[in-house]
């Protein structure tokens, strides 16, 4: 291969024909292909500190923009908020105007319920404390006169009872009297009945001391002999009235 | 049978231990009873049946057969023995002595010798109890009473026990 491999012999060429032909035949792949290497890189080194730049330039840009933005945005939201503000305190104070209006209303109605119910009541309890008042003036009219009656009934009563009580400590000392006076003849006759008795038994007692010393005497000796011990003397007696038994035996 | 035949209720003897009428009475059921148990067993015998055992007698009965020289072999024995000790069950004289405390068997059999002895051979006694008599013997003949007990003895003395009870008091 070489640089003339492909000349065209048959007609002759322009001038520019020939140039293009000459560059083509002068450019061929290998050289393309260096080129192509070549202008890879560069536009690849370009790429990349455009790209540097670019980045760059685009954070910056980025930057500034973002401080724009936020103070715009800022701006922004402080006007809206202003006239957010604005709206609301005028709607809110719309709507407590309406709500205290509205209240006020249902106020009025109320108190208007509650003075009438309160003027009913007093009504009713006026009429209840007149009619109390007169049942408890009536009430104590009526105890009135029934104390006077009762005061009077138990002043005779008392009366009575005075005069009874008087009757009786009248009977009592009396009968206190008479008390005394059977008491000094109880006691004389009992003093007398008693001297009286006290003879009687003194006398009951001479006459009968001898049975009861007598009977103390059997009752204190009849224990202690048993028949053997009085057969010697029963033996004895019989001997001494051997003779009648005999002769009634006899008969 | 020729001493028993002679033998009467009126010389009988009897024991010691024969003190009351109550004995006189237990004799004479006793020799009933052994008559009728010999007669019933002569008659076993004549019917050939076995020989019966001789009858068991009291001590009572006992001395009373030997102390008369009885014996109650024959049938008309015992007959005449049972005759004359009902005989001499209703006409044994009874003397009554009531004491003071209980009379024991040994006492009441002196008494009884005593009274045999000197009252009369074939008495009998009947005792009695009175604690009110202290001491001594109330004793009742058919016809008499001798109270020789001591509450009389004291009743006869009570005259002097009061003079003597007033003379103290006056000393006192």
């Amino acid at each position: 291969m070489g640089l003339f491999q492909h000349k065209n012999t048959s007609a002759p060429k322009s001038p520019q024909e020939e140039a293009t032909d000459a560059v083509v035949n002068y450019i061929d792949e290998t050289f393309k292909d260096e080129l192509r290497a070549y202008g890879r890189s560069y536009f690849e080194k370009i790429i990349d500190d455009t790209g540097a730049l670019f980045q760059q330039d685009l954070n910056s840009t980025i930057g500034q923009v973002n401080v724009q933005l936020q103070s715009h945005v800022t701006k922004q939201l402080d006007v809206a908020i202003a006239q957010v503000n604005t709206q609301l305190k005028e709607r809110v104070a719309k709507q407590l105007e309406n709500q205290f209006a509205e209240y006020n209303k249902e106020m009025k109605q109320a108190q208007a319920v509650a003075l009438k119910t309160l003027t009913d009541n007093s009504e009713q309890l006026q009429a209840e404390y007149n009619d109390l008042r007169t049942t408890l003036q009536k009430n104590v009219a009526d105890q009135k006169v029934t104390l006077t009656n009762v005061f009077e009934e138990n002043k005779v009563r008392i009366a009575q009872m005075k005069e009874a009580q008087d009757l009786a400590l009248k009977s009592l000392n009396d009968s206190a009297e008479a008390l005394k006076t059977q008491y000094a003849e109880i006691n004389d006759t009992l003093r007398y009945n008693v001297a009286n008795q006290e003879a009687i038994l003194v006398s009951a007692f001479e006459n009968n001391m001898g049975k009861i010393i007598e009977h103390y005497l059997l009752g204190a000796l009849g224990d202690q002999y048993d028949l053997k011990a009085q057969l010697p003397s029963i033996i004895k007696q019989m001997e001494e009235n051997k003779e009648a038994i005999v002769d009634d035996m006899k008969l | 049978m020729s001493e028993a035949a002679a033998k009467t209720h009126e010389n009988f003897v009897l024991p010691i231990n024969v003190v009351t009428k109550i004995d006189v009475s237990r004799l004479v059921s006793e020799v009933e009873r052994v008559d009728n148990d010999m007669t019933a067993s002569a008659v076993r015998n004549k019917t050939g049946s076995s020989a019966q055992p001789q009858p068991v007698l009291s001590d009572q009965l006992n001395q009373f057969l030997n102390q008369n020289k009885l014996v109650l072999d024959t049938g008309s024995h015992r007959s005449a023995i049972i005759k004359e000790l009902r005989l001499l069950k209703n006409k044994a004289p009874v003397l009554h002595m009531t004491f003071a405390v209980t009379a024991d068997i040994e006492s009441l059999q002196k008494l009884t010798e005593w009274v045999r002895a000197t009252i009369h051979p074939q008495a009998v006694i009947a005792v009695g109890l009175q604690p009110a008599l202290v001491a001594g013997v109330y004793l009742r003949t058919p016809n008499h009473v001798h109270d020789l007990s001591m509450r009389s003895a004291l009743e006869g003395r009570h005259g002097l026990l009061v003079d003597e009870l007033e003379a103290l008091r006056g000393g006192k």
